[in-house]
């Protein structure tokens, strides 16, 4: 218990100081970005005084280096800044969480279902067979597209089917339709989660993975031990399922993080994804740092969990400084 | 045998028609077990905008979504109707006294803003001050600084000093009102939070204000009346989703507006039964801009080359659709238009000629007068729609006549801080748009705020300065014609032209009239068809 214990306070030790770093990445690499807030907002010849005293009050007189300075100060202590272009005057904070919330939902959702959808694959399909070689070839095939390819053809099927089967005949049509313009329902949320998993070959290779350690598990000498006393395997299986389980959840999280940023776009979901490319486009850099800390921080946080997870159930994982 | 057939393919269709409806049924049912059935009586008028907007108080609105939807929430004391007439909106009347120096307006009573606060002079006079406040920090502060006195002269009187005698000086009071009592003092920031809880006396007001959509509701006790119920804006930055949704709006769904068609998908709906194209010629014009602080373009020799060089005609079927090819800064709608100034035709070798005879040889490909290579760097602003098309439309033209131009996209802030900050540009693309008439004094005086080219002539600065002083309404018109030929002589910019731009309406909202800079300045006559 003790070394659970130790290996957790390293492990959040350690996850702090990566995040101050990749913090600092993150704020200088946005300072440095060409152009600033107020080039993004002040139209065509906005006079230079002018300028000066907007540079003044959104607090972009300081020096990179001073304001990173300020910035993890306050930051420490649970202020991130105003927005300044985004939504201007509002805390960081109060926009980017809901949205982050949201995002997170979509993300750690489709990943899930995704994950229970390729273990279940991986399971009925063992490999080696001519069937199931067929079935994971047509599985790479749809599967494989980036994207914001699967995004607006899909949007566009949608949008296609019920203008044909509802709103044309008449009936009454759904609030979330026509996708992107109405997006007051969870609707779209669940259409962009079937894109995250039908995109980017996420299936694929999680089917992939799983395949290959169910396999490796299926061989090991513990399940033929357990084979020859004649008992049922599946239970031992899934219980030495969860660490590879919990291993692909974490180590895909940020890859379908980064997918989620265009399907918000297409789909105009209002998540995390949509107010970074926005804020990012303005250089709204509170919003941007306050943003990517809080998607760094989701990553290190699900990887402390799932290392602690596997700890507890498997002692060689903390043994081997897992 | 016929009889027959007939009789086993109309039992067919019944089967699939019994197979259609169940699928139907499960379609409904699921939406119903999700609960997504829409309110069918909802009168709402649904737009998508390209951009977010990025403030809704007045004076931050400096994006069009903003200017759009400002119009729809807050009212000004006068503004220009479909005739181009001054009308009362906040104001039911003025007197303009005879030494055209002042103006009196007597306002409308019994109007409230929409947190039920009664709307008094106290407000207008407050704005003013607003505006004019040195903490207040906004773009189109130069709109109020004509006013040197505000004066409150009852509940509903206010009169307004000048700094000079002004002709038909209530045509500068179109600017929107707010309330007083939503702020603590004059001194208001761009951070305020009103910008995204604004309070107006308009027609509109915000019901929800989310991060990409804005839902508009009529006030209830709006003084006026209008006949849409709600509006809902989204924000949708693709433009090809856009005229998607428009594809949508024969039936109860899809958006009943886009704002702007672009010219390639205007034939989707030049036949449509269910969306008409509404045309309005906006007060702007594009232009490609020369950095007069590069020698080589300092001379007019290569400015009027290359001015000769570019096909605009051509350029504009290809890419921009219908328009106006421009000799001058303005547009041929504007008053100082000078007719008599024809656009310079395109003459290629006449281009060629005229380099020759300055000096400039073909080497290689490439025009050189000692160490002097004719090879410009010509950057872009990405958001800028067509400009990719345009460049390389450009590019080849000029590469005929030995110009070499080489393309810099970047993204619109960093276009800023490139042309208007660093001055870091030889050539660019882009677009003026004025919200009545043009004026073009910031743009080419040597001490313009907007001069970001470095032009400098002595002899336009001293028209410009001439015509700055003018009371005279026709002797200024006759100074602005005289300007336009000496621009047109000296090539500042090259002038391209002005567009005929289309909206995509849809057939069910009735009454349209667009104005062309606010949009939805009459939006309260539009109607819309269930």
């Amino acid at each position: 218990m003790k070394r659970i214990f130790l290996a957790l306070l390293r492990r959040i030790l350690g996850g702090f100081a990566l995040l101050l770093g990749a913090s600092f990445i993150i704020y200088m690499t946005v300072r440095a970005a060409p152009g600033d807030a107020i080039d993004a907002i002040s139209p065509m010849g906005t006079p230079p005084e002018v300028k000066a005293q907007l540079m003044a009050e959104f607090g972009l007189d300081r020096g990179p280096l001073a304001g990173y300075g300020v910035w993890a100060l306050r930051s420490l202590c649970g202020d991130f800044g105003d927005s300044l272009v985004f939504a201007p005057g509002e805390r960081v904070m109060a926009v980017a969480l809901p949205a982050f919330g949201r995002t997170l939902l979509l993300a750690g959702g489709a990943l899930l279902v995704c994950l229970c959808f390729a273990l279940l694959w991986a399971a009925c399909n063992p490999g080696g067979s001519r069937r199931s070689q067929l079935l994971g070839a047509s599985l790479y095939g749809v599967t494989s597209a980036p994207s914001f390819v699967i995004a607006v053809a899909f949007a566009q099927a949608v949008n296609e089917l019920v203008y044909r089967l509802v709103d044309a005949r008449g009936f009454v049509t759904p609030s979330w339709y026509p996708i992107p313009i109405a997006c007051s329902s969870m609707m779209p949320y669940l259409f962009a989660g079937i894109t995250l998993i039908l995109s980017d070959g996420l299936l694929i290779d999680l089917v992939n993975y799983l395949r290959s350690e169910l396999q490796a598990l299926r061989r090991s000498p513990f399940i033929a031990a357990i084979r020859a006393k004649g008992a049922r395997v599946t239970g031992h299986l899934l219980k030495n399922m969860v660490v590879p389980i919990l291993s692909a959840y974490a180590s895909r999280l940020p890859v379908v993080l980064g997918g989620v940023v265009i399907v918000e776009y297409v789909f105009t979901l209002d998540g995390a994804g949509y107010v970074l490319l926005e804020a990012s486009k303005n250089r709204d850099f509170p919003m941007v740092v306050g943003l990517s800390v809080l998607f760094t921080a989701l990553v290190i946080l699900v990887n402390i969990i799932s290392d602690v997870v596997k700890g507890w159930l498997d002692a060689r994982e903390v043994a081997h400084g897992g | 045998m016929r009889f027959r057939g007939n009789n086993q393919k109309q039992s067919s269709s019944e089967a699939s028609g019994v197979k259609m409806n169940r699928f139907l049924s499960l379609v409904l049912l699921v939406c119903a077990l999700f609960g997504l059935s829409a309110p069918a009586s909802a009168q709402i008028f649904r737009y998508p905008e390209d951009t977010r907007p990025a403030s809704l108080l007045p004076f931050f609105a400096e994006d069009m979504s903003s200017v759009r939807m400002v119009e729809l929430i807050f009212e000004s004391l006068v503004f220009i109707n479909k005739r181009g007439d001054v009308e009362g909106g906040l104001a039911t009347g003025w007197e303009v006294a005879p030494d055209k120096q002042s103006i009196r307006f007597t306002l409308r009573e019994g109007v409230q803003w929409h947190d039920g606060k009664p709307f008094t002079a106290e407000d207008v006079a407050f704005t003013v001050h607003a505006a004019q406040d040195p903490q207040t920090i906004f773009n189109a502060k130069g709109k109020y600084k004509f006013i040197t006195e505000v004066q409150v002269e009852g509940r509903f009187s206010i009169r307004f000093k000048f700094d000079k005698p002004i002709n038909e000086p209530e045509r500068r009071f179109t600017f929107k009102i707010i309330p007083k009592h939503a702020f603590s003092g004059t001194a208001i920031s761009r951070k305020d939070a009103f910008s995204r809880k604004p309070i107006g006396t308009g027609v509109y007001m915000v019901s929800k204000y989310s991060l990409r959509s804005v839902s508009l509701q009529i006030f209830p006790n709006y003084w006026g009346q209008a006949k849409i119920t709600g509006i809902l804006m989204q924000h949708t930055p693709d433009k090809s989703a856009q005229i998607n949704l428009l594809q949508y709006s024969g039936t109860k769904s899809g958006v009943q507006a886009v704002v702007f068609v672009p010219p390639k998908n205007i034939p989707l709906f030049e036949n449509s039964d269910s969306v008409v194209l509404e045309p309005y010629h906006t007060v702007s014009w594009w232009y490609m801009a020369y950095n007069h602080n590069n020698p080589s373009l300092a001379n007019r020799a290569v400015r009027e080359a290359l001015a000769y060089a570019i096909n605009r005609e051509e350029l504009l079927e290809a890419n921009l659709g219908r328009g106006d090819v421009l000799s001058g800064p303005f547009t041929e709608s504007s008053p100082f238009y000078n007719f008599e100034v024809e656009p310079r035709a395109y003459d290629e070798q006449r281009a060629a000629q005229i380099l020759e005879s300055a000096g400039y040889k073909l080497q290689n490909g490439i025009r050189q007068k000692g160490k002097e290579k004719l090879e410009f760097r010509f950057v872009l602003d990405k958001e800028l729609a067509s400009n990719q098309s345009l460049f390389l439309g450009i590019q080849a033209q000029l590469k005929k006549i030995g110009v070499s131009v080489k393309p810099q996209y970047v993204d619109h802030a960093r276009y800023r801080e490139l042309v208007f900050s660093q001055d870091n540009f030889d050539l660019t693309l882009n677009v003026w748009s004025f919200e009545e008439v043009e004026d073009v004094y910031p743009l080419f005086h040597s001490k313009g705020v907007m001069n970001f080219i470095h032009y400098r002539n002595a002899e336009v600065d001293k028209l410009l300065d001439q015509a700055k002083g003018m009371h005279d309404y026709k002797q200024y018109k006759e100074a602005m014609k005289r300007l336009h030929a000496m621009l047109d002589k000296d090539l500042p910019y090259f002038f391209l032209w002005s567009l005929d731009l289309y909206s995509g309406i849809s057939k069910q909202v009735k009454n349209v009239f667009i104005q062309p800079y606010y949009y939805f300045t009459s939006f309260k006559e539009w109607e819309l068809n269930p």
